[in-house]
Protein backbone atom coordinates (compact mmCIF):
# COMPACT_ATOMS: atom_id res chain seq x y z
CA UNK A 1 0.00 0.00 0.00
CA UNK A 2 0.87 3.71 -0.93
CA UNK A 3 0.72 6.07 1.67
CA UNK A 4 2.31 8.62 -0.33
CA UNK A 5 -0.55 10.21 -1.93
CA UNK A 6 -2.17 10.53 1.39
CA UNK A 7 0.93 12.60 2.89
CA UNK A 8 0.72 14.95 -0.01
CA UNK A 9 -3.08 15.40 0.45
CA UNK A 10 -2.17 16.45 4.47
CA UNK A 11 0.38 18.82 3.73
CA UNK A 12 -2.09 20.37 1.33
CA UNK A 13 -5.51 20.51 3.40
CA UNK A 14 -6.52 23.98 5.01
CA UNK A 15 -4.49 22.35 8.14
CA UNK A 16 -1.35 21.71 6.56
CA UNK A 17 -1.16 25.37 4.92
CA UNK A 18 -2.18 26.75 8.22
CA UNK A 19 0.32 24.94 10.14
CA UNK A 20 3.30 25.73 7.13
CA UNK A 21 2.57 29.03 7.37
CA UNK A 22 1.98 29.92 11.05
CA UNK A 23 5.16 31.43 12.60
CA UNK A 24 3.44 29.99 16.63
CA UNK A 25 0.93 26.98 15.46
CA UNK A 26 3.96 24.46 15.20
CA UNK A 27 5.85 25.59 18.70
CA UNK A 28 2.42 25.30 20.24
CA UNK A 29 1.15 22.09 18.54
CA UNK A 30 4.69 20.74 19.93
CA UNK A 31 3.77 21.70 23.59
CA UNK A 32 0.31 20.08 23.55
CA UNK A 33 2.07 16.87 21.80
CA UNK A 34 4.69 16.78 24.79
CA UNK A 35 1.75 17.71 27.70
CA UNK A 36 -0.27 14.39 25.73
CA UNK A 37 3.13 12.31 26.10
CA UNK A 38 3.23 12.97 29.81
CA UNK A 39 -0.09 11.76 30.55
CA UNK A 40 0.31 8.80 28.11
CA UNK A 41 3.48 7.94 29.42
CA UNK A 42 2.27 8.31 32.72
CA UNK A 43 -0.42 5.93 32.34
CA UNK A 44 1.06 3.20 30.69
CA UNK A 45 4.22 3.27 33.28
CA UNK A 46 1.07 2.68 36.53
CA UNK A 47 -0.32 -0.08 34.59
CA UNK A 48 2.84 -2.02 33.61
CA UNK A 49 4.98 -1.16 36.39
CA UNK A 50 1.92 -2.90 38.65
CA UNK A 51 2.22 -6.24 36.36
CA UNK A 52 5.76 -6.02 37.51
CA UNK A 53 4.67 -5.34 41.01
CA UNK A 54 5.82 -1.69 41.37
CA UNK A 55 3.91 1.57 41.89
CA UNK A 56 0.53 0.79 43.05
CA UNK A 57 0.52 -2.69 44.43
CA UNK A 58 -2.81 -2.21 46.30
CA UNK A 59 -5.00 -2.62 43.86
CA UNK A 60 -5.13 -5.48 41.14
CA UNK A 61 -3.57 -4.24 37.74
CA UNK A 62 -6.89 -5.55 36.25
CA UNK A 63 -9.14 -2.54 37.95
CA UNK A 64 -6.36 -0.48 37.88
CA UNK A 65 -5.93 -1.17 33.76
CA UNK A 66 -10.27 -0.76 33.93
CA UNK A 67 -9.73 2.99 35.86
CA UNK A 68 -7.36 4.54 33.76
CA UNK A 69 -8.68 3.63 30.52
CA UNK A 70 -10.68 6.43 29.59
CA UNK A 71 -7.08 8.94 30.69
CA UNK A 72 -5.25 6.19 28.50
CA UNK A 73 -7.41 6.67 25.03
CA UNK A 74 -8.00 10.52 26.07
CA UNK A 75 -4.46 11.31 25.93
CA UNK A 76 -3.59 8.74 23.01
CA UNK A 77 -6.68 10.57 20.96
CA UNK A 78 -4.88 13.82 21.98
CA UNK A 79 -0.94 12.81 20.93
CA UNK A 80 -2.67 11.08 17.52
CA UNK A 81 -4.60 14.62 16.96
CA UNK A 82 -1.75 17.16 17.81
CA UNK A 83 0.81 14.51 16.22
CA UNK A 84 -1.09 14.88 12.55
CA UNK A 85 -1.06 18.44 12.56
CA UNK A 86 2.57 18.10 13.44
CA UNK A 87 2.83 15.91 10.65
CA UNK A 88 0.68 18.46 8.41
CA UNK A 89 3.93 21.20 8.56
CA UNK A 90 5.93 18.54 6.41
CA UNK A 91 4.43 15.48 5.83
CA UNK A 92 6.94 14.42 2.74
CA UNK A 93 9.77 15.09 4.57
CA UNK A 94 8.11 12.76 7.63
CA UNK A 95 7.27 10.26 4.62
CA UNK A 96 11.16 10.12 4.24
CA UNK A 97 12.47 9.74 7.38
CA UNK A 98 13.20 6.33 8.61
CA UNK A 99 12.63 7.57 12.45
CA UNK A 100 9.33 8.59 11.44
CA UNK A 101 8.45 5.75 9.86
CA UNK A 102 10.15 2.77 12.63
CA UNK A 103 7.56 5.34 15.41
CA UNK A 104 4.38 4.49 13.04
CA UNK A 105 5.27 0.94 12.87
CA UNK A 106 6.01 0.91 17.08
CA UNK A 107 2.76 3.12 18.02
CA UNK A 108 0.74 0.87 15.78
CA UNK A 109 2.49 -2.42 17.61
CA UNK A 110 1.77 -1.05 20.67
CA UNK A 111 -1.46 0.55 20.83
CA UNK A 112 -3.02 -3.34 18.84
CA UNK A 113 -0.50 -4.73 21.73
CA UNK A 114 -2.41 -3.37 24.33
CA UNK A 115 -6.06 -3.38 23.32
CA UNK A 116 -5.89 -7.21 21.64
CA UNK A 117 -3.18 -8.71 23.91
CA UNK A 118 -2.93 -6.58 27.81
CA UNK A 119 -6.43 -5.60 27.42
CA UNK A 120 -7.45 -9.14 27.43
CA UNK A 121 -5.21 -10.46 29.70
CA UNK A 122 -6.18 -8.27 32.52
CA UNK A 123 -9.87 -8.99 32.37
CA UNK A 124 -9.42 -12.65 31.90
CA UNK A 125 -6.67 -12.62 35.56
CA UNK A 126 -7.62 -9.55 36.94
CA UNK A 127 -4.99 -10.10 40.08
CA UNK A 128 -2.47 -11.26 36.72
CA UNK A 129 1.44 -11.47 38.76
CA UNK A 130 2.22 -14.55 36.65
CA UNK A 131 5.27 -14.79 34.38
CA UNK A 132 3.24 -14.80 31.29
CA UNK A 133 1.89 -11.24 32.89
CA UNK A 134 4.65 -10.08 33.67
CA UNK A 135 6.47 -10.71 30.02
CA UNK A 136 3.42 -8.97 28.49
CA UNK A 137 4.20 -6.02 31.14
CA UNK A 138 8.25 -5.66 29.77
CA UNK A 139 6.96 -5.79 25.64
CA UNK A 140 4.37 -3.34 26.32
CA UNK A 141 6.89 -0.86 28.23
CA UNK A 142 9.15 -1.91 25.43
CA UNK A 143 7.08 -1.09 22.65
CA UNK A 144 5.98 2.41 24.01
CA UNK A 145 10.14 2.90 24.73
CA UNK A 146 10.87 2.60 21.42
CA UNK A 147 7.97 5.10 20.20
CA UNK A 148 9.32 7.63 22.47
CA UNK A 149 12.82 7.00 20.81
CA UNK A 150 11.66 7.09 17.24
CA UNK A 151 9.61 10.12 18.17
CA UNK A 152 12.65 11.54 19.37
CA UNK A 153 14.93 10.37 16.05
CA UNK A 154 12.58 11.90 14.18
CA UNK A 155 14.26 15.56 14.54
CA UNK A 156 18.00 14.76 14.40
CA UNK A 157 17.64 12.59 11.30
CA UNK B 1 19.31 57.78 41.83
CA UNK B 2 17.47 55.23 44.20
CA UNK B 3 16.97 53.11 40.80
CA UNK B 4 20.80 53.29 40.61
CA UNK B 5 21.24 52.24 44.47
CA UNK B 6 19.30 49.38 43.60
CA UNK B 7 21.24 47.94 40.71
CA UNK B 8 24.69 48.56 42.31
CA UNK B 9 23.16 46.37 45.29
CA UNK B 10 22.09 43.61 43.44
CA UNK B 11 24.71 43.87 40.86
CA UNK B 12 27.11 41.71 42.44
CA UNK B 13 25.12 38.70 43.09
CA UNK B 14 24.21 38.78 40.00
CA UNK B 15 27.52 39.10 38.28
CA UNK B 16 28.90 36.01 40.80
CA UNK B 17 26.32 33.73 39.25
CA UNK B 18 26.81 34.48 35.85
CA UNK B 19 30.54 34.12 36.27
CA UNK B 20 29.36 30.63 37.97
CA UNK B 21 27.40 29.62 35.05
CA UNK B 22 30.22 30.44 32.66
CA UNK B 23 32.63 28.51 34.39
CA UNK B 24 30.34 25.58 34.00
CA UNK B 25 30.12 26.41 30.35
CA UNK B 26 33.97 26.37 29.95
CA UNK B 27 34.21 23.29 32.34
CA UNK B 28 35.92 19.88 30.95
CA UNK B 29 32.48 18.22 31.61
CA UNK B 30 30.00 20.85 30.36
CA UNK B 31 32.83 21.40 27.30
CA UNK B 32 32.73 17.60 26.23
CA UNK B 33 28.65 17.03 26.42
CA UNK B 34 27.94 20.43 24.20
CA UNK B 35 30.85 19.40 21.35
CA UNK B 36 30.15 15.35 21.70
CA UNK B 37 27.65 14.75 18.57
CA UNK B 38 25.90 11.79 20.82
CA UNK B 39 26.20 12.88 24.42
CA UNK B 40 23.92 15.74 24.43
CA UNK B 41 21.26 14.45 22.57
CA UNK B 42 20.99 11.04 24.43
CA UNK B 43 20.56 12.66 27.63
CA UNK B 44 17.99 14.93 26.23
CA UNK B 45 16.15 11.94 25.43
CA UNK B 46 16.66 10.91 28.50
CA UNK B 47 15.27 14.13 29.64
CA UNK B 48 11.82 14.80 27.51
CA UNK B 49 10.98 10.33 28.10
CA UNK B 50 11.50 11.00 31.83
CA UNK B 51 9.01 13.64 31.60
CA UNK B 52 6.47 10.38 31.62
CA UNK B 53 8.00 9.07 35.11
CA UNK B 54 7.76 12.61 36.86
CA UNK B 55 5.07 14.43 35.49
CA UNK B 56 2.96 11.57 34.45
CA UNK B 57 2.95 9.61 37.65
CA UNK B 58 1.74 13.45 39.85
CA UNK B 59 -0.23 14.40 37.31
CA UNK B 60 -2.50 11.01 38.07
CA UNK B 61 -2.22 11.76 41.42
CA UNK B 62 -3.27 15.47 40.92
CA UNK B 63 -6.04 13.86 39.15
CA UNK B 64 -7.25 11.78 41.69
CA UNK B 65 -7.29 15.06 44.14
CA UNK B 66 -9.79 16.56 41.28
CA UNK B 67 -11.84 13.19 41.47
CA UNK B 68 -11.33 12.78 37.60
CA UNK B 69 -9.61 8.95 37.79
CA UNK B 70 -8.91 6.18 40.17
CA UNK B 71 -12.46 7.65 42.05
CA UNK B 72 -12.65 4.25 43.94
CA UNK B 73 -9.36 4.23 45.37
CA UNK B 74 -7.74 6.06 48.83
CA UNK B 75 -5.99 8.88 48.40
CA UNK B 76 -3.62 7.84 50.71
CA UNK B 77 -3.29 4.53 48.97
CA UNK B 78 -2.31 6.40 45.51
CA UNK B 79 -0.17 8.98 47.19
CA UNK B 80 1.64 5.95 49.02
CA UNK B 81 1.92 3.91 45.32
CA UNK B 82 2.26 6.61 43.17
CA UNK B 83 5.03 8.72 45.20
CA UNK B 84 7.91 6.48 44.80
CA UNK B 85 7.89 6.66 41.37
CA UNK B 86 7.24 10.00 41.04
CA UNK B 87 10.31 10.46 43.37
CA UNK B 88 12.18 8.66 40.93
CA UNK B 89 11.28 10.44 38.09
CA UNK B 90 12.62 13.62 40.15
CA UNK B 91 16.25 11.79 40.44
CA UNK B 92 16.55 11.08 36.71
CA UNK B 93 14.86 14.30 35.63
CA UNK B 94 17.33 16.50 37.86
CA UNK B 95 20.56 14.51 36.63
CA UNK B 96 19.93 14.45 33.71
CA UNK B 97 18.62 18.36 33.29
CA UNK B 98 21.69 19.66 35.46
CA UNK B 99 23.90 18.13 32.82
CA UNK B 100 22.07 19.59 30.00
CA UNK B 101 22.50 23.37 31.97
CA UNK B 102 25.94 22.01 32.75
CA UNK B 103 26.98 22.16 29.05
CA UNK B 104 25.11 25.32 28.25
CA UNK B 105 24.76 27.33 31.80
CA UNK B 106 26.44 30.81 30.46
CA UNK B 107 23.36 30.10 27.59
CA UNK B 108 20.99 29.19 29.56
CA UNK B 109 21.54 32.11 32.56
CA UNK B 110 20.44 34.38 29.67
CA UNK B 111 17.83 32.19 28.50
CA UNK B 112 13.84 34.09 29.37
CA UNK B 113 12.19 30.24 29.04
CA UNK B 114 15.01 28.58 30.87
CA UNK B 115 14.50 31.54 33.66
CA UNK B 116 10.85 30.74 33.62
CA UNK B 117 11.53 27.02 33.95
CA UNK B 118 13.04 27.48 37.04
CA UNK B 119 10.93 29.86 39.37
CA UNK B 120 8.23 27.55 38.23
CA UNK B 121 10.07 24.57 39.15
CA UNK B 122 10.76 26.44 42.83
CA UNK B 123 6.66 27.10 42.87
CA UNK B 124 5.84 23.75 42.12
CA UNK B 125 8.58 22.28 44.71
CA UNK B 126 6.61 24.50 47.25
CA UNK B 127 3.24 23.53 46.75
CA UNK B 128 3.37 19.51 47.90
CA UNK B 129 5.00 21.23 50.92
CA UNK B 130 2.23 23.61 51.70
CA UNK B 131 0.01 20.54 50.72
CA UNK B 132 1.87 17.74 53.18
CA UNK B 133 1.50 19.91 56.16
CA UNK B 134 -1.47 21.32 55.94
CA UNK B 135 -4.86 19.80 54.30
CA UNK B 136 -3.09 16.60 53.86
CA UNK B 137 -2.94 15.93 57.28
CA UNK B 138 -6.48 15.41 57.87
CA UNK B 139 -6.53 12.75 54.88
CA UNK B 140 -8.25 9.92 57.26
CA UNK B 141 -11.36 12.57 57.36
CA UNK B 142 -11.57 12.48 53.26
CA UNK B 143 -9.40 9.79 52.17
CA UNK B 144 -11.92 7.38 50.75
CA UNK B 145 -14.58 10.51 49.41
CA UNK B 146 -14.55 11.05 45.28
CA UNK B 147 -14.71 14.78 46.22
CA UNK B 148 -12.00 16.30 48.01
CA UNK B 149 -11.84 19.13 50.24
CA UNK B 150 -11.30 22.46 48.20
CA UNK B 151 -7.78 22.96 49.45
CA UNK B 152 -6.89 19.64 48.05
CA UNK B 153 -8.26 20.33 44.37
CA UNK B 154 -6.71 23.34 44.72
CA UNK B 155 -3.25 21.82 45.35
CA UNK B 156 -3.94 19.51 42.70
CA UNK B 157 -4.90 21.56 40.18
CA UNK B 158 -1.77 23.76 40.86
CA UNK B 159 0.42 21.11 40.48
CA UNK B 160 -1.04 19.89 37.03
CA UNK B 161 -1.21 23.75 35.88
CA UNK B 162 2.79 24.12 37.08
CA UNK B 163 3.96 21.05 35.42
CA UNK B 164 2.12 21.85 32.33
CA UNK B 165 4.03 25.45 32.67
CA UNK B 166 6.94 23.40 33.15
CA UNK B 167 7.17 20.98 30.22
CA UNK B 168 5.99 23.98 28.17
CA UNK B 169 8.71 26.40 28.93
CA UNK B 170 11.60 23.78 29.14
CA UNK B 171 9.94 22.69 25.63
CA UNK B 172 10.65 26.64 24.66
CA UNK B 173 14.37 26.82 26.27
CA UNK B 174 15.07 25.88 22.75
CA UNK B 175 13.30 28.28 21.11
CA UNK B 176 15.35 31.19 23.21
CA UNK B 177 19.28 29.42 22.70
CA UNK B 178 21.19 31.34 21.17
Amino acid sequence: MDFLPLFQWLGHTPVGVFMQQSTYAFAVVEMVHLLSLAILGGVILLIDLRVLGLGLKDQTTGVLAQQLKPLLIGSLLVSVVSGILLLSEEPIKCYFNPAFRAKMLFLALAVVFYFAVQDRVFRLQPGASSLPAKCVGVVSLLLWLSVGLAGRAIGLL
Amino acid sequence: MADRTILKRRNPERKLLQEFCQWLYDSTIGTSIRESIWVFPIIETVHVLGITLLVGTIAILDLRLLGVVLKREPVARVAGGILPLTWAGFAVMFVSGFLLFWSEASKSYANPAFRIKLMLLLLVGLNPLIFHFTIYRTVGAWNNTVVTPFRARLAGLFSLTLWAGIICAGRAIAYFQK
